[in-house]
């Protein structure tokens, strides 16, 4: 034995002090000898957890006794004042001094708290990032030292981690007030987080599930589906409103998680937010302490861009300890990027929901897609329109009607009491009737002269009809770039007639096609 | 990595930016709401897509809504009436 001292460490059998410790208890075989100091009667008690000197007694400073001495992990535990007289076996700080010999000074110089340790143990067990949780060690113990912090938190946090969350509130014992709130960041994990709840995020989401509620609250008709210019969940209003709009507003609502509880959506991305805002609902406190960069995940929009910049402003505040700045960057790009992935995830949704809408959409191409949308909107417009002007028209057929049919089958064929336009200046669904109503009196030609720009108005008895009593011919002419956008989208029983002219649009773009039809609307009324 | 992205941008960048941009002002200007409510180039592109897709399914119910009136107008009106074909034609 080459100790001198009972107390004086002996590096070279740190490693079966553990069986030194159990086996022998008196002091006489004892190699371990703890702190370099001189207590030959104070009582050295040494809590180990996961091999590392957790708490350790102070001196003749502090004589305070670790409240939980047995909160020690599996590692040996001490029973140095257990009754054990002043030679009692020296803990195995040997053993940790050997690991972290440099740590040991401070440890033995600085009064350490029990929470903080203990804190420490837990905090850095729950996430799963280590850095993160250095940062959050380190910017939850402003009294604490820095240079103690870290590496005492870099120290713990290897072995720690490597245990499995659940086991770890189990297997140490921690003081009841850490415990539970682990417990609740135990409970923010199993939400579907993985991540400690923090202040600022979870007042976010309060914030966010108080408007989740306000939206529910309001009457969820269809009408304000559509209309919703909410930014929180928009995106998901939009898919949920195509799935519900059979429903009503009940699946809306459920959609919505009205209650912040965690609700089965349709949406994929709504389950974090009733788990997060469930979770941090229920929890009574909150711990400010845990932050973590992650929640940016949860959080969608503007309600991203608020956490972002306040995790960046506590990621900075936490990396200024640690005096990196190449952190921080890329930590200010690892935000950018999530933010930018997520925005192109919601694009990618938008086209995908579009593309459905559109009938015979086959176009895997952004910008096709897209053209095609333009033009199926365009021709929907125009189809209400007719349909509406139809609507309007019948019934004055028998009335008075029967004049213009003529006068429009004369080759006038702009159809111009009909009404139709170019989207701007009148609203598609435009009132037919209130148009012919004031025209009436007018003769046809007045009329077609008027007010409308040329164009694809076209007579749906001309176009369409059956037996009709107009030459088709004369008025294809007139509106075939009509025709075309409009054609691909109905059904395909068009009148032969029209087929000639029409088919070779399709093959043509449809922007130019389009434009096709302008301009023969305009060179006819001209 | 970069490879990766690249090839999943690939697709927008064989697009390029300016059609995209060009695609969604276009639908801008059909977008009845976003060409009444915000004059601003500030509009993002989903939320045009969004408008996009609540403004197509507007029309779909709109058109639904005309084709039950025809149909109602169409059984009002004499089979052989020319303006029956006409409401026939118009609800194809």
């Amino acid at each position: 034995m080459n100790h001198h001292h009972h107390f004086v460490p002996d590096f070279e059998t740190d490693d079966d002090y553990v069986n030194v410790n159990t086996n022998s208890s008196s002091s006489s075989t004892l190699p371990r000898k703890t702190i370099v100091g001189e207590q030959e009667d104070d009582l050295m008690e040494l809590l180990w957890h996961n091999g590392q000197v957790v708490l350790h007694n102070q001196r003749p400073n502090t004589k305070k006794h670790p409240p939980s001495s047995s909160s020690s992990s599996s590692a040996v535990k001490l029973h140095n004042n257990n009754g054990g007289g002043g030679e009692a076996p020296p803990p195995p700080l040997d053993h940790n001094l050997f690991i972290q010999e440099d740590e040991m000074s401070s440890w033995l110089h600085y009064p350490l708290r029990d929470d903080d340790f203990c804190s420490d143990l837990f905090f850095p067990a729950a996430p799963s990032s280590e850095r993160q949780t250095s940062n959050q060690v380190t910017a939850a113990r402003p009294p604490v030292p820095s240079t103690v912090r870290p590496p005492e938190a870099s120290s713990m946090r290897p072995p720690v981690p490597s245990s499995v969350r659940p086991p770890a509130p189990s297997s140490v014992r921690p003081p009841v007030r850490n415990f539970m709130n682990f417990s609740r960041l135990r409970g923010d994990f199993t939400a579907g987080n993985g991540r400690g709840e923090s202040g600022p995020s979870i007042s976010k989401s309060t914030v966010r599930e108080s408007t989740n509620v306000n939206p529910s609250s309001t009457p969820s008709r269809e009408s304000d589906l559509t209309r919703r210019t909410d930014g929180i969940d928009s995106g998901g209003t939009v898919d949920i409103g195509s799935r519900s709009v059979a429903a009503g507003g009940g699946a809306y609502t459920n959609g919505r998680n009205p209650k912040g509880k965690a609700v089965v959506t349709t949406e994929p991305r709504n389950e974090n937010h009733p788990g997060t805002s469930s979770s941090v609902a229920s929890k009574s406190e909150i711990e400010p302490l845990i932050e973590q960069p992650e929640t940016i995940v949860d959080e969608r929009k503007r309600k991203e861009r608020e956490s972002v910049d306040q995790t960046e402003c506590r990621n900075e505040e936490a990396k200024q300890g640690r005096g990196s700045t190449s952190t921080k960057r890329s930590r200010a790009a690892e935000v950018h990027n999530l933010s930018e992935r997520k925005r192109r995830d919601r694009i990618n949704e938008r086209m995908k929901a579009l593309q459905e809408l559109i009938p015979r959409c086959n176009k895997s191409d952004k910008a096709s897609m897209l053209d095609e949308a333009i033009e199926y909107m365009k021709s929907l417009q125009l189809q209400i329109q007719m349909m509406s002007m139809g609507c309007g028209m019948m019934p004055m057929m028998y009335t008075g009607m029967q004049q213009y049919m003529p006068h429009m089958a004369m080759g006038m064929g702009m159809g111009m009491d009909m009404g139709m336009s170019r989207p701007p200046p009148p609203p598609p669904f435009m009132p037919f009737p209130n148009m012919l109503a004031s025209q009436r009196p007018l003769p046809p030609q007045t009329r077609m002269g008027g007010s409308y720009p040329p164009v694809h108005a076209s007579d749906p008895s001309r176009v369409y009809g059956s037996n009709q009593q107009f030459d088709p011919n004369s008025s294809q002419a007139q509106y075939p770039g009509y025709m075309d956008p409009y054609q691909q989208f109905r059904s395909p029983s068009q009148p032969p007639q029209f087929q000639n002219q029409a088919a070779s649009y399709p093959s043509s773009s449809r922007v130019s096609s389009s434009k096709e039809s302008e301009d023969q609307g305009n060179q006819t009324t001209s | 990595m970069s490879n990766r992205r690249s090839r999943q941008s690939s697709s927008a960048l064989r697009i390029s930016d300016d059609q995209m941009i060009d695609l969604v002002s276009q639908l801008s200007q059909l977008l009845p709401e976003i060409r009444e409510r915000r004059r601003s180039d500030k509009v993002s592109a989903s939320k045009v897509l969004e408008e996009t897709c609540n403004y197509i399914r507007k029309l779909h119910r709109e058109v639904d809504n005309l084709s039950e009136r025809l149909s109602q107008l169409l059984d009002s009106v004499d089979e052989d009436s020319h303006e029956a074909s006409v409401i026939r034609s118009l609800l194809m």
